[in-house]
């Protein structure tokens, strides 16, 4: 299976052109940008030469792999994307999960090359950013630099929410938290989700066992929190995990 | 004046309707897999199961397991039998058989997560006690070893027994050893009907065996009757019912001969003019339903009767019956890890079936590669159909709003041809199709196979000699 690779240069139309004037590239991550500065589509014109729909990647094909040298960010347009690197003895240690909307790569932004892996977790389609053509636009749009840092600060805080001493029920349960925001505010539902990433990922990315998380999962099902049927989850009391998350989200 | 308050019939469970079973005996399958084992795909390949197997181990909370062992030989060939079977009275092939079984089982069960627990357990054959019990008892021992087996009160753990060559203290070893239920083989007491179908096997010592399962702590006989056979009569199977229903089993199947002596070699020492006219066929059914309703047996589905105390009735009741290959079952959707000669897996979205072939089976096995045959992926159509089948022969009723919503189609356009198949069946008062349901009459219970043939893709397509029985 080729890898579609982010150094490739690119190809085809380079203007990611789905939508009316008033729904622009609806999971792109820097619509907010360019609505809130007042742009409209002729003006966006110089923002979206930049950006290229890439893919589709099929499910384990890498979209950049650690020490690449770094030349793009990219928003994921559909599927989930995974971030890992491997630790000193080779295992693989998750970083992350990534939803549509949400942009991969930004931590490779200070450094030249990526310092993680990222793998699509099943049909995963993106829009590219060339970084340096986004770093001279930048300069000249305000409001994309703002937001640059608003996506940059963001990543930073979700990577050092479960490093702390918390249990596996408050971890899990914040974890489905968060997820549950994301979605919803990509206009999916807050409550009904599909968990794209293996059982096997998810208690890596919680640091606890697979078991563990099934366990947790099965307890917090008999207790109705939460209902389960293969990869579909379904949160019947936000509530109640609200309340568990409550100790790691701190808000 | 003293009056007696009139006696509250209960709502039969089987509507008998001669004229309309008539009508409908037409072949069709059991559905006990959708799509059905002819279309699995021969080349489903080693590398494609342990795929299927690790997504499955991915799933936030991966499916229970249900296990099944088949075991092909028996002493004695019954005519009537159209099972995977091998005949031989020579019981070291039992050893070797086990002993590959053994190898079979250090190769399956590793790809499984340990903490997936074993909720039901079946042995099916063939004759499963062909292997004595102490040989079961190792059996059981290497799949609970390699396994997670359930400590729940609730798990099924049965045994198809022949009660000729298994005796009323072996069932003790049996208990033992774990299993919780038994399946016993009876089809007919009549002697003449017996000698007919090579299956001479006495009242008094089936009688014997159904006690000892009593005895030794077995949650649940079954007993298996068979109507159609060769020299059957009304008075001679009469007989049989009364016996068996004296014994009260908690569960009764009550199977149609399916007389299909090209494909089934042994059913060749059938005489066609033997067996039963249509007319009697379906009056010895009736016999059997009207005897059982009397007797205060509920009709689950598919030739499947219980006690009103049974789990099965139960389940049916409230609304949570399953099916899977081994019939109808109480525990929710779990993975069928199949092993043995012939057996089926469904595990995830694919079935895959072992070779049928016993040589094949065990070169497989030597080689250290998984006895594989055939098999297939579903399609997302596929899953939907087999949801939608599942409803009808548990639930009797589909939603039809509620799968437009879960699936987000129009079922009246998607489904324009299964319910333009439907609609005779409605005109018959098999189904009723109130807005948004699907719902399945009592009358319409003893054709389920029938309703749900309706919603099988696969039947419009030409059978490369796909043979099924009649359904009734």
């Amino acid at each position: 299976m080729a890898d579609h690779d982010l150094l490739k240069a690119p190809h085809g139309t380079p203007i990611a052109d789905d939508g009316d004037e008033f729904t622009f590239c609806s999971t792109c991550a820097f619509s907010a940008a360019c609505l809130s500065e007042g742009y409209d589509k002729s003006q966006l014109r110089d923002l979206h030469v930049l950006v290229e729909h890439v893919g589709p990647f099929r499910e384990g094909d890498h979209i950049f792999r650690e020490g690449d040298p770094f030349n793009a960010i990219a928003a994921v347009r559909g599927g989930t994307v995974k971030t890992y690197v491997n630790d000193a003895s080779g295992r693989e240690q998750v970083l992350g999960f990534f939803l549509p909307g949400e942009v991969i790569g930004l931590n490779a932004i200070a450094s030249a090359r990526y310092p993680c892996n990222a793998v699509a977790l099943d049909t995963v389609v993106l829009c590219r950013f060339s970084f340096p053509m986004m770093a001279t636009l930048a300069s000249r749009m305000p409001g994309l630099q703002r937001h640059l840092f608003n996506l940059l600060s963001q990543d930073i805080g979700k990577a050092s929410l479960l490093a702390g001493n918390y249990t596996a029920d408050e971890r899990l349960a914040a974890f489905l938290v968060l997820l549950s925001r994301r979605f919803a505010e990509r206009g999916f539902s807050a409550t009904r989700m599909r968990l794209t990433m293996a059982r096997t990922d998810i208690a890596n990315y919680l640091r606890l066992a697979p078991e563990t998380v099934s366990r947790v999962l099965r307890r917090l099902q008999d207790e109705g929190v939460l209902k389960v049927d293969r990869r579909d989850l379904e949160i019947l009391q936000p509530a109640v995990l609200g309340e568990l998350a409550h100790h790691v989200l701190r808000d | 004046m003293h009056t007696t308050p009139p006696t509250v019939q209960p709502e039969p469970t089987w509507r008998f309707d001669a004229e309309l079973l008539r009508r409908y005996d037409r072949p069709g399958p059991r559905y006990t897999s959708y799509p059905t084992a002819p279309h699995f795909a021969e080349g489903f390949g080693e590398e494609d199961f342990r795929d299927i197997a690790r997504r499955s181990n991915d799933d936030p909370i991966p499916r229970q397991l249900s296990l099944y062992v088949h075991v092909p030989f028996c002493r004695s060939p019954c005519f009537y039998c159209g099972c995977n079977r091998v005949i031989t009275r020579d019981e070291s092939r039992g050893r070797t058989y086990l002993d590959r079984l053994l190898r079979e089982i250090g190769m399956v069960a590793p790809l499984f997560d340990c903490d997936r627990e074993v909720v039901q357990l079946h042995l099916g054959g063939g004759t499963p006690n062909f292997l004595a019990p102490r040989l079961l008892g190792e059996l059981v021992a290497a799949l609970g070893r390699q396994f997670s087996f359930s400590h729940a009160l609730d798990r099924d753990f049965s045994v198809e027994l022949d009660p000729r060559f298994v005796a009323p203290d072996d069932i003790e070893v049996l208990s033992a050893i774990g299993f919780n239920r038994t399946s016993l083989g009876v089809q007919d007491f009549d002697p003449r009907v017996q000698q007919a179908i090579n299956r001479v096997q006495g009242v008094d010592e089936t009688l014997a065996i159904i006690d000892a399962c009593r005895r030794f702590g077995m949650r649940s006989v079954n007993i298996d009757l068979i109507y159609g056979l060769p020299l059957q009569t009304l008075e001679g199977f009469g007989r049989t019912l009364d016996t068996v229903i004296d014994a009260r089993p908690d569960r009764l199947a009550i199977y149609g001969y399916a007389h299909m002596p090209r494909l089934f070699k042994a059913q060749r020492q059938i005489r066609d003019e033997d067996l039963p006219d249509p007319e009697t066929r379906l009056a010895l059914l009736e016999l059997a339903v009207e005897r059982l309703g009397d007797a205060g047996y509920e009709y689950i589905g598919m030739d499947h009767f219980a006690l009103p105390g049974d789990e099965l009735a139960r389940a049916r009741r409230e609304g949570g019956l399953h099916r899977n290959f081994m019939g109808y079952t109480t525990h929710a959707q779990t993975d069928l890890v199949g092993l043995g000669v012939s057996a089926i897996s469904h595990v995830g979205d694919s079935y895959v079936q072992n070779h049928r072939d016993l040589p094949a089976w065990e070169a497989a096995v030597d080689q250290g590669r998984l006895p594989l045959w055939r098999g297939l992926v579903m399609g997302t159509d596929d899953v939907l159909r087999a949801e939608l089948i599942q409803r009808l022969m548990c639930q009797g009723e589909i939603d039809t709003r509620q799968v437009e919503r879960a699936w987000g189609i129009d079922f009246g356009r998607y489904f324009a041809d299964a319910l333009a198949a439907l609609r005779p069946l409605q005109e018959d008062g098999l189904v009723q199709c109130p807005p948004g349901r699907i719902r399945v009459t009592p009358r319409g219970r003893a054709l389920l196979r029938i309703i749900a043939m309706c919603f099988d893709r696969y039947l419009d397509q030409r059978g490369e000699g796909v043979r099924y029985s009649r359904t009734i």
